[in-house]
């Protein structure tokens, strides 16, 4: 299975964070299914040609958030998508996100009524609150 | 010998080369952990081939220790050569050899010499092995001294500036080389080179050596988590505050500040100190290089560079 991610190593972000990040959208968006495989450690370095540990790392921290599950010798795949975190970690990762959106809401004159809105949208696209 | 010196790849300690008056290393201390691949930045001069020279032997340290995969260099050079390959900045071999002759010459000095490796990148590195070496491009001399060191079967691989003057096609290739021998054979890399951005993509671990001396040496993923430049807007803000800020140099009514963690701590202190507006953005190593060794610079050149005067008359 190849993912085709999309990494910058000169964005100054962490590289196992990029990873990390696309892989949740797309398990968010239901490209990427409970129970799909993944690629090993191995082949997803080889493809985005970036160190071995360093994937090792976003697999370590997707699967410690409960997003994937890795398979003793059986390769590593989706999570039936029961989080892991605590309801106050997973709160507070959203919080610099809700920042960022107040802000640039305020600056371009949207109401929070709309934002709220544009949010629900987005979970529409998404098939629902889960 | 302690556990640092036996479990690293490189372990050296206080290790200073002085030739007449000038101090090519100065007390440098390094750790390059097993199966990493080490990232060795520096600008021209800094040291780092005369490093390089003593691990292998072709040095001598005027004061210090350094251990090669557990090791000490001068005693038992030969067994850390058994099981150390070298690609030098220079590539220079028998030109009226062959890559096939050269393949078969070199193979005869080491007894771990792998036939099927030296296959393998034959094929991946797209290698004409039937040309004489004296007529090869730049970019494949260069492949075949990293054919060269792949065929030793070697712990460790130390490539001095291994892509320097290489096209993009060839650098990426000779990448993926180097990271497919660190993933499937836990092979270590220690690599010197000018060219951040190939760095950033496949360090773990980078160290910045400057006129000596290792100014950093951590993981690239912290350097990428925990450095941060954070731009304060408003008057009055410290000046320095803490050992976590490298650098401060103030525009106008802004400030920059380069900080080594805790961003987002101290943005907000910034805020309870009136700042009006304040911005955390993340540092390429690029970036990230520039801060580290110009502050070195900093009495010479001022802050990061930054013309304050110019900046005050104007607003």
């Amino acid at each position: 299975m190849i993912l085709l991610l999309k990494v910058n190593p000169s964005s100054g972000l962490p590289l196992y964070l990029q990873i990390e990040t696309q892989i949740k959208h797309r398990v968010a968006a239901g490209t990427l299914k409970a129970g799909d495989a993944l690629p090993s450690v191995r082949k997803l370095a080889a493809e985005l040609a970036i160190n071995y540990h360093t994937v090792v790392r976003a697999y370590q921290e997707l699967e410690r958030e409960g997003i994937i599950r890795t398979v003793q010798g059986g390769g590593t795949f989706v999570a039936d998508g029961v989080p892991q975190l605590l309801k106050g970690e997973r709160l507070r990762r959203l919080v610099p996100l809700a920042a960022q959106l107040a802000v640039e809401a305020h600056h371009l004159r949207v109401s929070e009524k709309e934002i709220v809105e544009m949010v629900q949208e987005e979970f529409k696209k998404l098939g629902g609150t889960p | 010998m302690t556990a640092t010196t036996t479990d690293a790849a490189l372990h050296t300690e206080g290790l200073t080369t002085i030739y007449g008056k000038l101090r090519a290393l100065d007390g440098m201390t390094l750790h390059v952990p097993r199966g990493s691949v080490y990232g060795f930045l520096g600008r021209n001069g800094a040291g780092k081939t005369t490093t390089i020279r003593l691990l292998l032997g072709l040095a001598r340290p005027t004061a210090g220790s350094a251990y090669v995969l557990g090791r000490e260099i001068g005693t038992q050079q030969l067994e850390i050569l058994e099981r150390t390959a070298f690609v030098p900045e220079r590539k220079v071999l028998y030109d009226h050899l062959t890559p096939h002759e050269l393949v078969h010459f070199t193979s005869g000095f080491y007894p771990r010499w792998s036939r099927e490796a030296v296959e393998k990148y034959a094929r991946i590195l797209d290698i004409p092995m039937k040309q004489k070496f004296g007529k090869l491009s730049h970019g494949n001399r260069t492949k075949v001294c990293i054919l060269l060191a792949l065929g030793q079967n070697a712990d460790l691989l130390i490539l001095d500036e291994p892509t320097l003057g290489l096209d993009p096609v060839i650098t990426d290739n000779v990448l993926r080389v180097l990271l497919e021998e660190q993933a499937s054979q836990g092979r270590t890399v220690f690599f010197s080179s000018h060219q951040l951005a190939e760095v950033e993509q496949i360090a773990d671990w980078i160290g910045i050596l400057d006129q000596g001396n290792l100014l950093l040496e951590a993981r690239l993923e912290d350097v990428r988590s925990q450095y941060r430049v954070v731009v304060a807007g408003g008057n009055g803000l410290p000046a320095a505050t803490s050992a976590q800020v490298l650098s401060v140099s103030r525009s106008g009514a802004f400030t920059r500040y380069v900080v080594c963690s805790g961003a987002e701590t101290f943005a907000a202190g910034l805020r309870q100190h009136g700042a009006a507006s304040v911005e955390v953005f993340p540092l390429n190593l690029r970036e990230f290089f520039l801060e580290i060794v110009r502050k070195e610079e900093s009495c010479t050149i001022g802050d990061s560079g930054e013309k304050p005067e110019y900046a005050s008359s104007r607003s």
